[in-house]
This record gives structure tokens, sequence and C-alpha cells, in this order.
């Protein structure tokens, strides 16, 4: 075991948000394994605004994944998941996800949160056609179901696909963007306000996860959608994001507006972490691998949990884990003592300027 | 469709081909039934001459077992593609006579036997999938290895002994009490079951752990698929998810080698019926190797072919209806 047990659960300062939909204070989800204690999502903050798109980056097996599951409270077993996630309908009231009879559970799940997995080609029972999955669904929530299937016909027209044909096909009929597009459409047919995406697009070529993205963008505005967007793909959620939470080691680390992150970001993984990224502008001689190997979650590091891959670590970074806190701005926060260095010491290979003027779209 | 006829066509191919293999297997066998019928003849009656001998034989046979290999083959092709399968040495009846009095009896069991088989193993190793590591898991898991390793016959014989012997809860054999006149009787319909009960268990304790066995393996792996998460986080409910989602999944792969073992099943009878002295196919079949009675053997091993052949096209073109993945269409059977 690290010393990692002692790490401050107080630091509940996070970006101030006008109008939260979804609260999360301190979620940590924590496997019993033989060899210790594997801590896969670690004290994690943060506020959702209402309407917003968030972009959740961060590289494979960087707690992204449990993040998603954790907002439906749907942490695989045996996986054990605390810290407070409040859910915020709209209507004045507050939901305390974590606290939730198994029923009403149930209903919050699909009906109000709702999620899309990766890998939708395993999404859908092999031996049911993609219509029968509609209207079990609106079944099991009670919904009326000729009204549901009208608007489920009319999300799968909305994501350019022929409604009677998709519905009426067993999912191996399907083309994979087919598939995922049909389950982001049984994604929201019960008219969620929230929809987890955890990575939607990774099994996707790249001319349909940039047709998908737009697609999102569309349904977002026509469906008052609050987008929670998980990826590791950097430069492919910056355009759909409103704002951008990079995660490391099972925490977040920096999180900030897409122009701030991408611009000027503070924390020196999310610099590295840009440099490593395949760009068609950059020549791949400057592309930059980050030294050392992501941290085992049975034994983070001390202190920060970067610090051994991180050029400006010193003693304060081994000894104290570094809280969050104001960077440039007011709402971009990093958790690093040697956030105002970090520009200097790891400069951008290439000028983003081009990505953020399409954010301003 | 065409596929459908061409289907056909091989089933009909493989009986044709079975069904002249057995008859050269058969035909040279050691010894022929007018050697036998001699042989009995002689131990009877040793002051006969072998030339009196020979005339009995040929008048009792009635059939000339001297007749050249490719002839008798030639004979018994153009009667069995007339329907005719001969008649009996031994029993003196047509074997056609033979076999649709014994088919019903074997058809019973092994239906009994079938449905158990099914319902103990796919309830049973669905149980144990979703109680996977649990102490019922584990204990049912050795229980099932334990009894499919068990050959049926000697189950057959140690069930005999304690519930047939020891403690008389079943008959020892014979497929309905003596003194029963056959009928659509209710005395002689629970008759009969009883005196299935042993044979049938002796199956069903035998088989039912394979696809126990199968079932929890294939749970398992449906379990772990993403639609099933999916599926729970839509709501659904969990019998909803138990039957329609990983029943149907994990049911299809078994489906085929369900009805593979309908041959087995027709093979594993020739052994039980001789064991409960229960007149089925199988006892015919081992009476008539027994007796070199060669129109009894062929027809009886034709009965047996038949069915796995059957048994082989229906899984086919049935399991193209329930996987929709599997297209009956399709060219190859790949799975």
């Amino acid at each position: 075991m690290s010393t990692h047990e002692t790490s401050q659960t107080a630091s509940t300062e996070v970006p101030d948000v006008a109008d939260p939909i979804l609260e999360i204070r301190d979620a940590e989800v924590y496997f019993d394994m033989d060899r210790g204690v594997s801590r896969v999502l670690d004290n994690v903050s943060v506020d959702i605004e209402r309407g917003e798109v968030l972009g959740i980056v961060g590289e494979s097996g960087s707690g992204k994944s449990m993040l998603a599951s954790a907002l439906l409270d749907a942490v695989v077993d045996p996986g054990i998941l605390s810290g407070q996630i409040t859910y915020h309908p709209g209507d004045g009231s507050s939901v305390d996800v974590l606290g939730l009879e198994k029923e009403q559970l149930r209903q919050l799940r699909w009906e109000d949160i709702s999620m899309v997995f990766q890998g939708a080609m395993s999404s859908f029972n092999p031996t049911m056609k993609v219509g029968g999955h509609f209207e079990e669904t609106l079944e099991a929530h009670d919904y009326d179901v000729d009204a549901g299937m009208e608007r489920a016909r009319e999300l799968l027209s909305d994501l350019y696909l022929e409604p009677e044909r998709v519905l009426d096909s067993f999912p191996h009929e399907l083309s994979g963007g087919m598939q995922q597009r049909a389950l982001i459409a049984l994604s929201v047919v019960l008219e969620p306000n929230v929809l987890v995406m955890d990575e939607p697009t990774a099994a996707l070529d790249l001319l349909m996860q940039r047709s998908i993205l737009s697609l999102l963008e569309d349904l977002k505005e026509k469906y008052d959608l609050t987008l929670i967007f998980i990826t590791h793909d950097l430069p492919l959620i910056a355009e759909l994001a409103d704002r951008l939470a990079v995660m490391y080691a099972f925490e977040l680390i920096e999180i900030g507006t897409s122009d701030e992150i991408l611009g000027d970001a503070a924390h020196p993984y999310t610099r590295s972490l840009l440099n490593a990224t395949p760009n068609l502008d950059a020549p791949l001689s400057e592309m930059q691998a980050i030294e050392g190997s992501a941290p085992d979650p049975v034994n983070v590091p001390s202190g920060c949990s970067y610090h051994p891959r991180c050029p400006l670590a010193d003693e304060e970074c081994v000894s104290e884990d570094p809280e969050f806190r104001p960077t440039f701005t007011e709402n971009h926060q990093a958790a690093c003592f040697h956030w105002q260095d970090s520009a200097e010491v790891i400069p951008f290979n290439i000028e983003r300027s081009d990505t953020s003027e399409v954010d301003d779209e | 469709m065409n596929w459908f006829i061409k289907r056909i066509g091989q089933g009909l191919f493989t009986i044709f081909a079975v069904a002249s293999l057995t008859f050269v297997l058969i035909r040279t066998m050691p010894g022929s039934p007018a050697q036998q019928l001699a042989a009995d003849i002689r131990q009877n009656q040793p002051s006969l001459s072998a030339r009196q001998i020979n005339v009995m034989v040929e008048q009792r046979i009635g059939v000339d077992p001297d007749q050249p290999m490719h002839e008798a083959y030639m004979n018994y092709m153009l009667n069995l593609a007339q329907g005719n399968l001969g008649e009996s040495v031994n029993y003196q009846e047509p074997v056609a006579d033979i076999i649709l009095r014994s088919l019903p009896w074997t058809a019973f069991v092994m239906s009994v036997s079938l449905l158990f088989v099914f319902i103990f193993g796919i309830g049973l190793g669905a149980i144990m999938a979703y109680r996977e590591g649990s102490k019922f898991d584990v204990g049912s898991s050795i229980i099932a290895i334990f009894l499919s390793s068990v050959p049926y016959y000697v189950a057959a014989v140690v069930m005999i002994y304690v519930l047939a012997l020891e403690l008389s809860l079943f008959p020892l054999s014979g497929r309905y009490p003596r003194g029963v006149e056959p009928g659509f009787t209710l005395e002689f319909f629970t008759g009969a079951l009883h005196h299935a009960v042993l044979p049938a268990a002796s199956f069903i304790v035998t088989t039912w752990g394979g696809f126990a066995l199968g079932m929890r393996g294939n749970s398992i792996q449906v379990l772990g698929n993403d639609y099933i998460r999916v599926a729970k986080l839509r709501g659904l409910s969990d019998r909803r998810i138990a039957l329609r989602y990983v029943g149907r999944n994990a049911i299809l792969p078994m489906w085929t080698s369900f009805l593979i073992t309908v041959g087995f099943m027709f093979g594993a009878s020739i052994i039980l019926e001789e064991i409960f002295t229960y007149r089925g196919i199988g006892y015919y079949m081992f009476d008539s190797i027994e007796n070199r009675d060669y129109p009894v053997m062929m027809g009886t091993f034709l009965v047996i072919t038949v069915s796995v052949v059957i048994a082989v096209l229906v899984a086919d073109i049935t399991y193209g209806k329930l996987d929709p993945r599997v297209e009956s269409g399709g060219g190859d059977e790949s799975y």
C-alpha cells in the first residue's frame, strides 16, 4: 500500500458553474484485490453545468470509464463507489444518486441520466431486433409505447437512419456506424437530461467519428441534453466540448474551457498529452511521447501521482498531493504546485490557434 | 429452398451410404444365419446328419445364405427402395413389423429422458452461472463432472441393484406390468411410465451433467457481454434479462448438440434395453446380433441412421430460425 490513504478528502473546491445539473463530490471507486486495494477513481469532484458539453479526457486506464459508470451508480461488481453525487432535475429539487432505493435508481437511469457505451456492436442483444430494444425499454419504464416509438423514429431520422429499416433489423444487419447511431437513439428515447458517452466513437473510422460528433451537436440542441463525453482523443472532443476535464491516475488534474486547456494548459501532464497527440499539422518527428508509464491502481505514487514522469517534480510533489487551484482564470483549475512554470518547461510543439477558432463556432 | 432440397439430398445420400456400409460390415462378420442355425440344430439334435441339417436350415430360413454378396446387396437395396425391409430369420415376421412394434417404446423412453436432461441440464446450468463461484456452483459442477464420467450402463446396473433389487421401488425389466392390456387406459399408462423410469433415469443421470456444464459456460460468457449490462441499465426486469437475454443466447449453441444427443441415445439404447430387457429397438438389435438375424440387424441399424440424419437435418433447418445471425440459406454450416 502506498501512503495514498492519507490524501485529503476535504478538497471540495471545484470550479463554479451557474446551474449545476450534476454535482460530484469525492467520488471514489475501489476494488478489493488479492494484492491490495485497487483505487480506480480517487476523490473526483466536479460540477456539470446544465446544457454544457463536458469532455473528459485521459489515457487508457486513467479512470474515465469509472467516472462515467459512477454517474449512474453503475460501477461493476465488486467495485465499491463512495462519495456524493447530486442530481438537479431542474425543478428545484435535488436527488442524492448514491442514496437511491433500487427502484428509484432504476427509474433515474435512462429516464434522467442515460449512457452510451463504447462498442455499440456489443450493446444490442444479437437475437433481438433493434426495434425490440426500443419497445422493451419503453415498457420497462411505463412509457407510452406508441408515442415512444414515434419519438424513436424521429430520433433515428435525426441521426440520418431509415427508421423502419433499422427498427426491423437485427443488430448484425447494421454497420458499426449505424449501430452506434441506433444506440444513441436508444439512449435518448426516454428523453433524459444527461447523456454520458463513454468513448462512443472508439470503434469507428475517422469519418464516422466526425459525423457522429456533428450529429450529437444537433441532438443536444434539439433535445436540451447535457453531454458528458469521455474519450482519449483530445482533438476530437475539443471541437464539441465547452469544457474539458483531464484525468490522470484516477484523479482529475485539470479542468477548464476547451480554449483554456488547448491554448494554455496549466498542468504539465496536459501539456505533454497535447504534445503526444498526433496531428496532421505537425510533423511526426515533433510528436513527443510521455516517458514512463501510467501508474498501477494498487500502488499510486505518493504525493502528486504524476511526479515520477514530470520534469517539474521536486520534493514537495513527492511528499504532498497538490489540490485543485485556480490558474490563469478562476475556473481554469489544475492540481499542480508548479503550473506557472509548466509552459516554459514544456512548450507546445505546434500552435493550436486553428483548433481554438473552430471551438468558437 | 434450393438449399433445403440440397440438404435433404445430402441426408438421403448419407442414409444410402450408411446402409451400404452396414450391409457389407454385417455380411463380413464371422458366422452367418445358416451356420448359426445349423449349430443350434446340431446341439439340440446331435443324431442328425450334416445333410439333414442343411435341408432343415434351408427350409427354416427360406433365403439362400450362399448368394454372392453383390447379388444380395442389389436385392436388398431394391427391396429397401420399395420400403421392404425383408423378413426376420428368427421371428419369421416382417422386419417392419418388429420395428413398428418396438420403436414407440424406445422413442417413449428417449423423449422422457431428453425432456428431463434438457430441463435439468439447462436449468441447473443457468443457476450455476448466475451463482458462479458459490458453493452451489462448485458442488453442482463436481457432481456434474462425476456423473457425466459414469457410463450409462454402469448407472443402469447400479440402479437395478439399488432401486429394483434392494428397495423394490421399480420393476426389474419389461415394458409394462404383466396382465395389463395395452390400450388407452390409465393403468397401462402409469404402468408403462413406472417401467420406463429406470432406463430413462440411467440416461438422465449420466447425460444432464454435460448439458449443465455447457449451459453454465455459455451463460457465464453471455453474462459478461456488454448488452447484458446495457439491458440492466435500461431498467429491464431481471426475469426478462434472464429469459430473453441470457437464456436465449446461451441455449442457442446447445441446440445442435441437443439434437445430436438423440442419435447418441439410439445407440445407447442397444445396451440399455438389453440390461433392462426392455423390448425396444435396441433390444431387438442386440437380439438380432446374437442370432445373426441379418434383416433385423439391417433394419434396426437403418432406424438409428435415419433418426440421426433427421435429427441433424432438423438442427440445421431450425438453427437458422432460432439464431438470426445464421441464415438457413447460407451454404456452410459453420456452427
